[in-house]
């Protein structure tokens, strides 16, 4: 066996997938588990013969970036190995993400949440643009949340390279209710502005709990946005009208965000309005996002252990599987599989009542 | 651009105080750094570990096989590869990529070869396949079936079979920094300084851009950070430019501590930056032909037995895994039992669902 064959055989071995948790387009999505430690992770298998020109471009962006990045507030690749023609990631596993926590309606976010969810997305941003990358899909759904509450900037499919100057690049990228004006009217040279338009979306999305500009078509979207905060002007934007797509949309007049968001801190409604700054030139930076002193004013961002979040799934088994020695943390459905432990639960629970703790009985 | 210019003789003191430098964080530097004496006893290693391997499976093909076959010398093999690496700057000229896949294809060869030996994988279908993921990895993508036809005599199936192999000799580790986007840094810096004549500083640059091309062809990379080779193909180019630059960049500093290392870089690039003799490297290929690892050549008694080691290996697994199942299903346990568990244990369930 080459070395390359037997170095990649090492990494594979030290890890095992448990149970599928999701299937995309290009990938399956497994829990699984490092062996030495028990440590949970997620596994994404792609596969890579199924395309006529080889290993998938979003793989391969995947891969290139998240190499590259290590922070607390981005997703961490522990590994990547090959097994036949399919190529694994191994993720840190992460519970959750802000969509979730945005949609369930039993949650209360206090302004201090919201803070604290924006800080950790403003700091894996900054750390992606300090290193040169664009992510080019930023939304609630690609942020997720570790069990500890800490946020991950994940999903880096259409990250690229800052482009050099002059250099063209594609407008086609962006989930639409979160992509700026510029790319809307086709502009092909673009920087780290488009990714803070997405955060500011993001940011109005955790106040209203809906997404803030949902647009049903491109052209929609333009609308869509200048209804919330009127057309761009020369002044504001100068040169908009350049841009290779542009049309006009229609006159709406600005309205002050204190309309829509009425309990929103002064500090708050500030920060939120320089992300959301038509001219991309003049859009807040990831940087000085961070020294807004929206960040530093009461009520400071909530600890990321105390954030809301969605019950667990795991939650809904009954109490009497959770008494004595099942692993909460352990595989779920591997509990369930395992019938003599099942019974003797069952025994347990016709005499009390209530669970209890059993205790070794040396007395028979 | 200009990150670490300090001399990499020093551990990386990780005071949590002071920020790690970006560069420090890379991949480039984390796992593709060498000492000169590192890459000769990697390459001759491998080289030694190649050859008795490939020994083995030519007395496998057919007995005493090998004692008239003359292998290639880790020397010799990183001569045929340097001509390759050549190679990639006339191919990506007829497609008309730009310098970074150019660079980038060069770094994945140059690496792929500290993994694997030329006697396994010519360098030529590497070449290919290299450049073809760099046009991925750096964002220029483009169809495969184009990529083929342009090349005389090659298919797509000889693009992709390797891919799989290169990718994971790099070690998934995609994204490269280059000196030449260093010296494109330097470039604008110089033309901030003062009585700078744009005209000299246009012509340093030219001929500094020369040696950077002509450092791919050498290991200073491996050695070397981009923006140090960038300094020095810049002062071999220009030594004022080079130190007025500098001095410009570490003012309070008699003797910037970037010059200093600049010396053996500028000898590396001067020594081994040209393509090698092509009647040296004919003479190699055509003792290659001779001593290629029968294991690889479809058709050959080795090729034929390895494969079906595989086979058996599968079928082996397949068995085990029906055994799993039926243990499973005889205990009445939909999910498995232990026992059950315990056969299927080494298992992969990789192909669960492909």
């Amino acid at each position: 066996m080459d070395a390359v064959e037997r170095a990649n055989l090492e990494r594979q071995r030290r890890w095992t997938k448990d149970q599928k948790i999701g299937e995309g387009t290009y990938a399956v999505v497994y829990r699984g588990r490092e062996l030495a430690t028990g440590r949970k992770v997620a596994i994404k298998k792609i596969k890579v013969g199924q395309f006529k020109d080889g290993l998938d471009m979003s793989a391969i962006r995947e891969v290139k970036f998240l190499r590259e990045l290590k922070h607390q507030n981005v997703i961490e690749l522990l590994d990547v190995f090959s097994s036949k023609k399919n190529l694994n990631l191994v993720l840190e596993f992460l519970d959750t993400d802000l969509e979730l926590v945005i949609k369930d309606r039993s949650l209360v976010f206090l302004p201090a949440d919201i803070k604290s969810w924006m800080a950790m997305t403003f700091r894996g941003l900054e750390f992606c643009h300090r290193n040169f990358i664009l992510h080019r899909d930023l939304k609630p759904n690609n942020l997720l949340i570790a069990s500890d509450g800490q946020l991950k900037i994940a999903d880096f499919g259409l990250a690229r390279d800052f482009a050099d100057p002059g250099y063209k690049m594609t407008c086609q990228v962006i989930t639409r209710w979160y992509r700026p004006a510029e790319l809307l009217w086709g502009c092909r040279y673009y920087s780290t502005a488009v990714d803070i338009w997405s955060v500011g979306c993001i940011f109005a999305e955790l106040m209203l709990r809906t997404p803030y500009l949902p647009g049903e078509t491109d052209m929609d979207q333009l609308k869509t946005i200048f209804r919330a905060l009127g057309t761009p002007t020369e002044e504001d934007w100068p040169g908009h009208t350049k841009l290779p797509d542009y049309v006009p949309v229609g006159q709406f007049p600005k309205t002050p965000l204190r309309d829509l968001f009425t309990a929103a801190s002064a500090d708050c409604l500030n920060l939120l309005s320089k992300c959301l700054i038509y001219d991309p030139k003049r859009r807040i930076s990831a940087k000085d996002a961070l020294n807004h002193p929206y960040f530093f004013a009461l009520p400071y961002p909530s600890h990321p252990s105390k954030l809301p979040k969605p019950a667990k799934k795991e939650s809904g088994i009954p109490l009497e599987e959770v008494d004595g020695n099942t692993d909460m943390s352990g595989p779920g459905p591997g509990v369930k599989a395992n019938p003599p432990n099942k019974l003797k639960r069952k025994n347990s629970d016709d005499l009390g009542g209530r669970p209890v703790a059993r205790r070794l009985d040396f007395t028979k | 651009m200009t990150a670490a210019l300090t001399p990499d003789t020093q551990p990386v003191a990780s005071s949590s105080t002071q920020r790690q430098p970006l560069y420090e964080a890379s991949t480039q530097y984390r796992h593709w750094r060498f000492s000169p004496e590192q890459l000769v006893h990697m390459r001759s290693t491998l080289n030694v570990d190649a050859v008795s391997a490939i020994r083995d499976a030519f007395e496998a093909d057919s007995l005493g096989s090998s004692s008239s076959v003359s292998f290639l010398s880790a020397e010799e093999e990183h001569l045929l590869v340097k001509l390759y690496v050549g190679k990639i700057a006339q191919l990506c000229g007829h497609f008309r990529f730009p310098e970074e896949v150019e660079a980038t294809a060069a770094t994945y060869m140059k690496r792929f070869y500290l993994k694997n030996t030329v006697m396994d994988w010519h360098p030529k279908n590497v070449m290919l396949t290299a450049l073809f993921l760099a046009t991925k990895t750096t964002n220029h993508p483009i169809a495969l079936e184009s990529y083929a036809s342009h090349i005389p005599k090659t298919s797509p199936s000889d693009v992709l079979d390797l891919e799989f192999l290169v990718a994971q000799s790099l070690g998934f580790d995609f994204a490269v920094w280059h000196p030449h986007k260093a010296l494109w840094g330097i470039w604008l810096d110089v033309q901030t300084l003062p009585d700078v004549s744009i005209e000299e500083l246009s012509k340093a640059y030219e001929t500094a851009h020369g040696h950077v091309r002509a450092a791919r062809l050498t290991d200073a990379e491996f050695i070397y950070t981009p923006s140090q080779i960038a300094l020095a193909c810049f002062s071999l180019a220009s030594p004022t430019l080079a130190t007025a630059w500098a001095r410009a960049k570490f003012p309070s500093s008699p003797h910037p501590p970037a010059l200093e290392f600049l010396e053996p870089i500028k000898e590396i690039i001067l020594r081994d930056g040209s393509p090698p003799d092509v009647e040296a490297v004919r003479e190699v290929d055509r003792r290659l032909r001779l001593c290629k690892n029968p294991e690889k050549i479809p058709g050959t008694n080795a090729y034929i037995k390895k494969q079906q080691e595989k086979d058996r290996q599968a079928e082996e697994k397949r068995l085990r895994k029906a055994e799993a199942a039926r243990i499973a299903m005889e205990e009445g346990d939909p999910f498995g039992s232990e026992l059950a568990k315990k056969a299927a244990e080494d298992l992969d369930d990789d192909d669960d669902d492909d």
